[in-house]
């Protein structure tokens, strides 16, 4: 057994508070009915890091990301953001805590322009607000364009953009929100490998301007360059944790995608 | 919203200034203030025809709030308008309280059954939701039947008396204005809430509930928010005409299914999810209506006067115009207008939800819906 695996164990059996990290999960099990989907999953993301979190399709990465998001509860466990207890809470709440996704299958409004979808996301949760007819929202609203390489795009509708500029767009739609911790998920299936080096220093450049991310994907391609750390789950459980060199060399992530996916 | 008003950044009061807005808006205030002058142009018959258009009117733009802008929709607004023009009826029967004072009370109920039909609707997409709005209207009429001493079935209530003391006869153009008044209040508020954020917000959750909360909106409150204002406009509609010549408090007036399905008729035809072409399509619904039922001519085949199968002429006319307009009047107006005058700059879009075609897109997730709920395609 390598030092990894023994890194491994120590992991899974820690008990994690609230102040390991800005997000920490702590025991996370989610059920449908008879089946585990995510089985005690304990893990911590620190502030500033950009974690990688893999694992091959149907071991329960959405599962996990949609608990943390808020999407569904858990059915036990822990989820603390930022030191505080967060568990089921609702999606809308922990976006104005300042945790924001992306969308893997990218779910733009298709009935407005590519800046109107990063405007709504500027717009106060309020029933009465008229802060969107502002020009200060427009221009707030254009320079995030901007930020995600979309500036020249402001005015097509998001069925006009190709693949890599919806994940931008989604992007653009969730730094709105002035989050601290992004979850990206699957950002570079279907994309090219220059497009998957762009996307990736984007990224990169979003981290170096304090952002912590969490990407999620199944296989390690187009990561290793990007991620500080990764945790590889399978069939709900950790099966690895650490550098992505000491990933994609440890035996037990070997023998997951073993006749499967590539890593 | 258009080009000029979000760059002007200005104050509501400059934003508001008529001189600055785009023709279409000069055109709809002229056409306003046309319909304020029009009583002393017109005959007594065509004010009374159109009193009725303008609560048609405001059933139609209460409707849009809510399934023209969350794609929600509601196949018994019916409802709304009865609770408020029932209460407003027995009250003012009953205890001989003013209709201005029973009215806001028809509103204030009507507002809480939209609550009760609301809250649960959060649970409810699509065709489950259009379900428990299709049965809501039959209880009702059945509550109606059954408690005939109260409600008196399906005659209604009779005997109310008319708002501000005025007389049936002789006060036609006073409850013109009264009509008028109340479509004008409405068509306001309800610009305000969907030309501001709100209306962005509702609009997105049609589009997709998620990304709204993805986006740190809470997709329930501006539901809920629209299916009380909805309500409560409805309400406001069926409690003012049952004080009026223009209707009683009869499942006919408020409640039947032919009214529960004009009102989305209006709507769909004027312009859904833009308020302005659902008040439009409720006026017009009404003057198409009233023009039939006057045509004695005897159509050829059949042998029968339109008057006599008027309804039904009715329906054809309003077949073919959502195949020939499938965006409504209004949208239609618009794009047809901003070609004649050159100005099709692709920014501008036709209604501040900027929205192309809502009921095509409304029709799109429903049927997705549907076809999720049932099974349709191994899904």
């Amino acid at each position: 057994m390598s030092a990894d695996t023994h890194d491994l164990t120590d992991t899974t059996t820690e008990e994690y508070g609230p102040d390991d990290g800005l997000l920490v999960l702590d025991h996370v099990t989610k059920r449908f009915g008879g089946l585990t989907a995510v089985d005690e999953l304990s893990f911590a993301v620190d502030e500033g890091e950009i974690l990688g979190f893999i694992g091959p399709n149907g071991a329960g990465k959405s599962t996990t990301f949609n608990c943390v998001v808020g999407r569904f509860p858990p059915t036990s466990g822990t989820v603390y953001y930022d030191g505080e207890d967060v568990t089921g809470t609702t999606a809308h709440r922990m976006v104005k805590r300042g945790l924001a996704r992306t969308f893997q299958e990218f779910r733009p409004l298709e009935d407005r322009t590519v800046r109107a979808n990063v405007a709504l996301a500027l717009t106060p949760d309020k029933l009465f607000s008229m802060q969107g007819l502002s020009g200060a929202t427009r221009q707030r609203a254009n320079e995030l364009c901007e930020r995600v390489g979309l500036g020249d795009r402001t005015e097509l509708s998001p069925n006009e953009l190709p693949h890599a500029g919806l994940l931008r767009l989604e992007l653009a739609r969730a730094l709105a929100t002035d989050p601290k911790l992004l979850l990206v998920d699957e950002p570079f299936a279907g994309l090219s490998n220059p497009e998957v080096e762009r996307i990736s220093e984007l990224l990169l450049e979003l981290r170096e301007e304090g952002l912590t991310l969490v990407v999620v994907d199944h296989n390690m391609r187009g990561l290793l360059s990007l991620i500080d750390r990764a945790i590889v789950i399978q069939f709900g459980s950790m099966i690895a944790a650490g550098s992505p060199e000491a990933i994609r060399t440890d035996a037990a992530v070997r023998e997951a995608y073993l006749g499967g996916d590539e890593l | 919203m258009s080009n000029d008003n979000t760059t002007g950044g200005g104050g509501l009061a400059r934003r508001l200034n008529p001189l600055r807005l785009p023709l279409r808006h000069r055109l709809g205030l002229l056409g306003l203030a046309g319909m304020a002058v029009l009583p002393r142009l017109v005959s007594t018959s065509f004010v009374v025809t159109l009193s009725l258009a303008y609560f048609w009117g405001v059933y139609a733009m209460s409707w849009d709030v809510v399934s023209g802008y969350t794609g929600q929709i509601s196949f018994g607004h019916g409802v709304f308008f009865a609770v408020g023009g029932y209460t407003s009826a027995l009250l003012n029967l009953g205890y001989g309280i003013d209709p201005v004072l029973s009215i806001p009370v028809g509103v204030v109920l009507a507002a809480a059954a939209g609550l009760i039909i609301g809250v649960p609707a959060l649970r409810l997409r699509g065709p489950y939701l259009s379900l428990v709005t299709l049965v809501a209207p039959l209880i009702l009429t059945q509550v109606f039947i059954f408690r005939s001493d109260v409600f008196n079935g399906e005659q209604g209530l009779s005997g109310v008396s008319p708002l501000f003391g005025l007389q049936t006869f002789g006060g036609e153009v006073a409850f013109y204005y009264v009509a008028f008044g109340l479509f004008v209040f409405v068509l306001a508020v309800l610009l305000l809430v969907t030309r501001t954020d709100a209306g962005a917000v509702l609009t997105a959750i049609r589009e997709d509930p998620d990304t709204v909360a993805a986006s740190g909106l809470n997709p329930s409150k501006f539901k809920i928010m629209a299916f009380v204002l909805s309500a409560a406009i409805g309400g406001l509609a069926g409690a003012v005409i049952v004080h009026t010549p223009s209707g009683n408090a009869s499942p006919t007036t408020l409640m039947t299914i032919t009214v529960n399905v004009e009102v989305i008729i209006a709507a769909i035809l004027g312009g859904m999810g833009t308020i302005v072409g659902a008040g439009v399509g409720g006026i017009l619904l009404i003057l198409l209506r009233e023009q039939l039922a006057g045509i004695a001519w005897t159509v050829p085949v059949i042998g029968q006067p339109v008057s006599d199968i008027n309804f039904l002429v009715f329906a054809l006319i309003t077949l073919v115009l959502l195949f020939v307009m499938p965006g409504g009047i209004v949208r239609t107006a618009i794009i047809a207008g901003r070609r004649v005058l050159d100005r099709g700059s692709g920014e501008d879009t036709v209604a501040t939800d900027g929205g192309t075609a809502p009921a095509r897109r409304v029709y799109e997730r429903y049927t997705d819906r549907l076809r999720a709920a049932f099974g349709g395609d191994d899904r």
